[in-house]
């Protein structure tokens, strides 16, 4: 057991550790979030006039974006498994007595950090842009919660696949393929009444809405306990068949 | 003596027809350096992997230091080293991050895992690399650091697979050392090579398999023994090439019909003809070439070695078969195992 935590820490340090040597991709990392900020919400600016939201688009996108920064992550741990799987790093792993579990979580909770640093970003900006959390610290804590969980489950998965297919060309595919409608089938752009009905059924099987939904509330204008209940279960559910999925992956791996 | 590896018909087949290893019962004793001897796709890895439990058998079973490779996982791990074919390093971390993060794997503690990877840089002349990205390295460099991440913790079996593939002759060398002191100190060693002359220097038992199965095991000498007598190395000069087969053929035929010939085999370049005496034996056969009008290239008299050993099981030549390099390649380009 002590094992085991130790060994997900060391795992979680290796992959820190990478920003180290390379401190050219964190600054990347960090400003990705930004652009899509800026981008977003300049592009939309405009729908703030139908009067779906109370304050400005920011204060109406924020929330979403930092959703959005799980969905976007959900294939970075699958490439630096594929990098392993590649240079041949992760047989060898395999090799030595380190605990399996430790070996997919510290690589989760290794995304869940750069996450949580994207979404400090965007936290500071959109406050320097003028939007407000209306939970303060602990509406900001819980969504740091709830949106780790969605995020271990949307990496778990597409880490599953990386280690099943072994090769990057159809994770890339199969990982777009998930996510993107997983993103457009939710209300992190648009609110879901402006939606047709059918895209608003399909939102009741999406974990990235219920999300959102628990999520922007917070931001926007108070605890929503209904949705957040929803959210932790939901995410919670989907965090746990992920790692479910790829502990299966992994154990299939060597053949 | 007891038995660091024991094997009972052990077997992988891959997507329900590739029998990449068919049926292979094995021992190798505590303190043995044993090799698998093998051409491109004999199922060298596959062995391998599946007793370092990388890979699960299709069927049969496998010990290492008496723990089952299936059952007790775990067990067999902490008391195995495994070095594999194509060096598996991290490009982006250090070669003394590297090693370190496999003391933590193998749960050695802070203090020890210095002074280890001290140690292992230090023998493995790495030292002055040590704090350099390993994707600065070359092949050779992450060949050696390789082997050293199976030794963080001074396994009682080191699997290597393939310790010397690509590597220059000085590198090659000095890990026949390597393997050498490690052995004097009691570990045991098991390890795969296309290199005959690895195997004679440094195997105290050899087994050739080819197509998945064991063809021959022994020692070096003992199997270089199978084969009594001389081998005589026959080449013919190309005339005419559209024929140049039809003529080897006919001299195959006409030497195998001769009683001073135990066997005759054809390799890429030349036949290997097989006889008891070879000072008589090369004199009749030049005698017999000129009679049916054919002229000789080059004729050659050796003792035989693995190489005859190997044609002998397995109808090839091994050298035939080319190494893979190490080091540099195209990333994505790999089908990883
Ligand atoms: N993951 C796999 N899926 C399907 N077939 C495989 C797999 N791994 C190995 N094989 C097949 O099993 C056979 C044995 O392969 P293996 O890698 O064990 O050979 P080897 O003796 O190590 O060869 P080499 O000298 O080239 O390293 C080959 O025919 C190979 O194509
Ligand atoms: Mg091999």
């Amino acid at each position: 057991m002590l094992d085991g935590l130790w060994d997900t820490w060391y795992t979680l340090v290796r992959y820190l550790r990478t920003f180290v040597h390379n401190p050219f991709w964190m600054l990347i990392l960090l400003i990705q979030p930004l652009v899509w900020l800026v981008l977003f919400t300049q592009l939309f600016q405009s729908i703030t006039t139908l009067g779906f939201t109370s304050g400005s688009y920011v204060q109406f996108f924020a929330p979403g974006l930092i959703v959005m920064l799980a969905v976007f992550n959900a294939n970075a741990l699958a490439f630096r498994l594929l990098n392993d799987i590649n240079y041949g790093v992760l047989v060898k792993m395999i090799a030595t007595p380190v605990n399996r579990y430790s070996l997919i979580v510290g690589g989760l909770l290794y995304i869940a950090v750069t996450w949580v640093l994207q979404v400090f970003v965007v936290l500071i900006v959109s406050f320097l842009m003028g939007a407000r959390v209306a939970t303060g610290v602990g509406g900001v804590l819980m969504t740091f919660l709830i949106v780790s969980l969605l995020g271990i489950g949307l990496t778990g998965l597409v880490a599953a696949i990386a280690v099943t297919m072994k090769r990057p060309e159809p994770v890339v595919l199969i990982a777009n393929l998930i996510t993107l409608p997983l993103m457009f089938l939710s209300s992190i752009l648009i609110p879901a009444y402006l939606t047709p009905q059918w895209i608003q059924d399909a939102m009741k099987f999406n974990p990235v809405n219920y999300a959102i939904l628990a999520v922007r509330p917070m931001f926007l204008t108070g605890f929503d306990w209904t949705a957040i209940g929803q959210a932790l279960v939901v995410c919670g559910v989907f965090a746990l068949v992920a790692i479910f999925v790829e502990t299966a992956a992994f154990r299939r791996f060597g053949g | 003596m007891t038995n660091i590896v024991e094997t009972y018909n052990l077997t992988k087949i891959y997507n329900k027809t590739i029998r990449a290893v068919d049926d292979i019962s094995i021992e190798i004793q505590e303190g043995e350096i044993f090799g698998l001897l093998g051409p491109n796709g004999a199922g060298k890895t596959t062995t391998i992997h599946m007793l370092a439990t990388i890979t699960r058998p299709t069927s049969g079973s496998a010990r290492v230091g008496g723990y089952d490779v299936l059952r007790e996982p775990r067990k067999v791990r902490a008391i195995t080293g495994y070095s594999a074919q194509e060096a598996g390093v991290d490009e982006y971390s250090s070669g003394r991050e590297y090693l370190t993060l496999f003391g933590h794997y193998y749960h050695l503690d802070n203090r020890t895992i210095r002074s280890r990877v001290d140690e292992l840089l230090e023998l493995l002349e790495l030292t002055d690399a040590a704090d350099r990205l390993v994707a600065t390295y070359s092949g050779g460099m992450r060949k050696r650091l390789e082997i050293g991440t199976a030794l963080m913790h001074r396994p009682q079996l080191l699997v290597v697979d393939e310790p010397t593939l690509g590597l220059d002759i000085q590198t090659r060398v000095r890990i026949w050392d390597y393997i050498r002191a490690l052995n004097k100190d009691g570990m045991s060693i098991l390890l795969t090579t296309h290199y005959l002359e690895e195997t004679d220097k440094l195997c105290d038992r050899v087994a050739i398999v080819d197509h998945g199965r064991v063809v021959a095991l022994g020692t070096p000498d003992e199997l270089k023994g199978e084969i009594h007598g001389d081998v005589v190395s026959l080449t013919l000069p190309v005339e005419e090439p559209d024929q140049h087969a039809q003529t080897i053929e006919k001299v195959r035929q006409l030497l195998s019909a001769q009683p001073f010939v135990k066997d005759v085999q054809p390799t890429a370049e030349a036949l290997n003809i097989y006889v008891d005496q070879g000072g008589v034996a090369v004199p009749q056969i030049l005698r017999l070439l000129e009679a049916s009008g054919l002229t000789v290239g080059e004729i050659a008299l050796a003792r035989p070695s693995l190489d005859d050993v190997f044609l002998k099981y397995t109808g090839r030549k091994i050298r035939e078969e080319k190494g893979k390099a190490v080091g540099a390649r195209a990333a994505w380009i790999r089908r990883p195992r």
